[in-house]
């Protein structure tokens, strides 16, 4: 049963950053390498607010968002000033900057030792007289924050999908040109989705971090963006179907990997072969991916 | 209703002279013609009066504004619309997505604006795909419309793109080669199409065709480019009889 | 100053090693367009290669070098045939064949480290000799990388002038349409480029795990120096590749002697940042003419 509750945890927490990523991927057609580091800052704002100023959940996620909007920010003004291999490059540099920031700055992060004993989530809310104080701790407990969570950040998404700001996203991922020459500045709204993917992905890292509640750089690093990408590219982009059909994929196969009997020590390697084999094919048959509605170009 | 005036425009690539000093109007409620020989800088110019390249000298104003130098986005916002040399319609996006994109307001197109009107954006695209039909039928698509516009035929691409710039409601439209690689029947179909929005929507066109047919048909004042320079300006039945025309653009 | 000095020459011979890495990723990328990501998992593959040749089989080191090299180049080859030209065949976008190209990586690293798991694997045991010249101390491993290195890029350097068909190499990733019709061997020529790449990859690869050892995860450090090597110096010409590669092989040991190695990777990707953003074309690059629109 617990078994079965972490697994959707992680389908909750993946969700959110799949469909946070679809925004920038699918909608605008942008391959970034930098989401780890907007997932990473999530949780290590999450978790050095919580730890050092005490702060309960919702102030700690709040700090999470608004940090991460502000770095998110900073890196989409000179990435979006590049396209296809070249924005590839300049997220997957800040990816590595970030990153060597994450590792070296011990006196903050406590580098490669990591910062253990996370607290778990609080909730505190007090209206006038009426409180409200709740604490998370037990893994079906946690499920059901997770659910609420994603309730709220996924109809944001959702809302975005479909109004006219979704539309537009999508015309200049079809032809940026066009987009421009009926009035709309690609720049403008390339910065507004990056910086909502951003921020949104870090709530998926501050739920992370006071899931497992020890948090160090590497799990934050280019493999961990590289893992967010699949998501999209294999199970699809530019709907709501092809994050979801990531997502389940994603995190079920190692599942089944061990129910086939694999044992723990290759599973990993197995199933990231099962990854790698798959993008080629899918690249080569079906560059939408499982689901999607996004065709890389 | 309003004019472009283009003053002493140059842009150069690299030794070549796309443009060379080029000083011209293009006037409201009429069609104006720009002819020459490919390679003498029509579309150059296009793209420096829509800012998608940037004088290397001179001033180019939309009535008494000078829109020198300024991002094409917000040229178009200021009411220039442009038809591209190529059809670039939205390929993954339906027929009606197209027109709609085109049309929708930007105010609306926010993420704070969804946000903040989570169940109005439901009901502003009802109200924008009505909008957009009109425009659809304006070009005779209405039947087409949920279709992806990669389905469509070559023809029916080129009207969509047209749907797409009327239902900008532009001031000023200039088209690049918009009856190229068409049929003649839809010739005849983009030529009543644009006597259509001259006589009821009163816009400024200019114009670059090869057909001269069409540009006989249509336009009232016709500009003839050659090496980057207007070899000649007259009304539009007066330039086949131009000497300079007649050598380069005809060879007798 | 002797600190300093000695890490200058440290980053000249660096900047050799990462010159070869640098001419084997622009090889590819120059000439076909192709961001060849599993050139990070060619670098590994090298390393293993030899491993198995050489500490596995136990075959002599010249017999095994021998072999690994061939197989490497076989490997170049057998990409280029099955995955990559497939994929042009069918006029796949740059992103799809990207992707592509990082599905092979996954696909090679993880093999890897299934057969191999993922310790460090030392090639050399014991500690190698040194020399000590005015103060500088060299390892005998750095001399053979240094000279080595050299040769290779010299040689490499004089063919790009002369050879005709590393000239026609070049002349495929400006207009790739244009050799066909002239009659030139496009696809074979495409190969070339792909077993170039290997062999430089291949000496890299080899020159750095003789001396510090190798795991499967070592490619993807090296994939990313010789991109930012092959961008920051100018994409279009040989003597770009080499200048980058130099600029941050002494960049990263500026910031050793100033801070500390692990601070590297940040100016490495910093000044990666700057150069695209003032200088999109590369230090010796020349700008493209006509922007598209």
């Amino acid at each position: 049963m617990n078994y079965l509750l972490h697994i959707l945890i992680m389908i909750g927490i993946y969700s959110i950053v799949a469909y946070s990523l679809n925004l920038t991927t699918g909608f605008c057609g942008l391959i970034s390498l930098s989401n780890a580091v907007f997932y990473g800052i999530g949780a290590y704002v999450y978790t050095l607010t919580a730890i050092h100023l005490n702060f309960s959940f919702i102030p700690s996620l709040i700090a999470s968002l608004i940090i991460t909007g502000i770095i998110a920010f900073l890196i989409a003004i000179p990435a979006l000033r590049f396209r296809g291999d070249m924005f590839v490059i300049v997220t997957l540099s800040f990816q590595m900057i970030i990153f060597t920031i994450l590792y070296n700055w011990v006196s903050l992060t406590r580098g490669p030792y990591g910062i253990p004993a996370i607290p778990r989530p609080l909730i505190n809310i007090s209206f006038k007289e009426v409180g409200l104080k709740l604490s998370i701790n037990s893994l079906f407990e946690y499920l059901i924050l997770i659910l609420l969570i994603n309730l709220v950040f996924l109809s944001l998404l959702f809302i975005l999908y479909n109004s006219p700001f979704g539309l537009a996203l999508k015309s200049m991922r079809e032809d940026e040109k066009v987009s421009e020459s009926l009035g709309k500045s690609v720049f403008r709204y390339f910065l507004y989705a990056f910086v909502i993917t951003g921020i949104f992905t870090s709530a998926a890292g501050a739920l992370y971090a006071s899931y497992v509640t020890y948090i160090d750089p590497t799990s934050f690093t280019i493999e961990e963006s590289i893992f967010h990408i699949c998501i999209l590219l294999i199970g699809g982009s530019g709907n709501i179907k092809g994050p979801f059909a990531g997502v389940i994929f994603m995190i079920i196969l190692p599942e089944i990997l061990r129910f086939m009997g694999i044992p723990d020590t290759i599973a990993p390697n197995v199933r990231q072969i099962i990854y790698g084999f798959l993008l080629v094919i899918l690249m080569f048959l079906r560059p939408r991916g499982l689901a999607g509605e996004y065709e890389i170009k | 209703m309003k004019k472009i005036k283009l003053f002493n425009v140059s842009k150069r690539f690299g030794d070549l002279w796309a443009v060379k000093e080029v000083t011209l109007s293009i006037l409201p409620s009429r069609i104006t013609g720009f002819i020459g020989p490919n390679g003498a800088g029509k579309t150059t110019l296009f793209h420096l009066i829509t800012g998608n390249l940037k004088p290397d000298s001179g001033k180019i104003f939309l009535e008494e504004e000078d829109i020198t130098g300024l991002s094409p986005w917000k040229i178009a916002q200021k009411g220039i619309g442009r038809l591209f040399q190529d059809v670039r319609i939205f390929k993954n996006l339906s027929v009606l997505e197209n027109v709609i994109v085109s049309l929708q307001e930007r105010k609306f197109e926010n993420p704070f604006w969804a946000w903040t009107n989570p169940f109005y954006t439901r009901k502003i695209k009802n109200i924008y795909a009505e909008e957009a039909m009109h425009w659809l039928e304006f070009v005779g698509l209405e039947n087409e419309k949920n279709k992806y516009a990669f389905e469509l035929s070559f023809g029916q691409q080129k009207l969509l793109s047209f749907a797409r710039l009327m239902a900008g409601k532009y001031d000023v439209l200039l088209l690049d080669e918009p009856t190229a690689g068409v049929y003649p029947e839809m010739i005849k179909k983009i030529e009543n199409l644009l006597r259509k929005i001259i006589e009821e929507e009163k816009k400024t066109v200019a114009i670059i065709e090869h057909n001269m047919s069409v540009i006989l048909n249509l336009a009232d004042w016709v500009y003839f480019m050659n090496e980057g320079k207007i070899a000649f300006f007259g009304r539009s039945d007066h330039v086949l009889f131009a000497k300079e025309v007649r050598e380069i653009y005809v060879g007798i | 100053m002797g600190a300093l000095f000695q890490l200058f020459i440290n980053g000249l011979i660096n900047g050799i090693i990462y010159s070869l890495l640098a001419i084997g990723f622009g090889i590819v990328y120059r000439t076909t367009r192709i961001f060849h990501i599993a050139y990070a998992g060619f670098y590994t593959l090298s390393a293993y290669l030899f491993f198995t040749f050489f500490k596995v089989l136990k075959l002599p080191f010249f017999i095994s070098l021998i072999l690994s090299l061939f197989s490497i180049s076989v490997s170049g080859y057998l990409i280029e045939r099955f995955v990559y030209l497939p994929f042009y065949e069918k006029k796949s976008s740059s992103g799809v064949i990207f992707i592509a190209s990082l599905g092979i990586y996954i696909i090679i690293v993880n093999l890897i480290a299934l057969i191999f798991g993922n310790e460090i694997k030392i090639i050399l045991e014991g500690v190698q000799p040194s020399y000590s010249f005015y103060g500088i101390m060299l390892t005998r491993i750095q001399i053979i990388q240094a000279l080595i290195g050299f040769i290779l890029i010299l040689i490499f350097s004089i063919m790009a002038k002369k050879s005709k068909i590393i000239k026609a190499l070049w002349a495929m990733g400006d207009e790739p349409e244009l050799l066909i019709s002239l009659g030139l061997p496009f696809y074979n020529l495409r190969k070339l480029a792909f077993i170039i790449s290997s062999f430089f990859v291949f000496t890299s690869s080899l020159l750095t795990v003789i001396d510090i050892g190798t795991n499967p995860h070592v490619g993807l450090p090296a994939l990313l120096t010789s991109v930012v090597a092959v961008i920051i110096g100018g994409i279009d010409r040989l003597s770009g590749w080499i200048l980058g590669s130099f600029t941050i092989a002494l960049i990263q040991s500026l910031v050793i002697w100033k801070f500390s190695a692990n601070w590297a990777p940040l100016a490495t990707f910093l000044i990666l940042i700057l150069i695209l953003l003032l200088r999109p074309q590369g230090i010796i690059g020349t700008k493209k003419r006509i922007e598209e629109i």
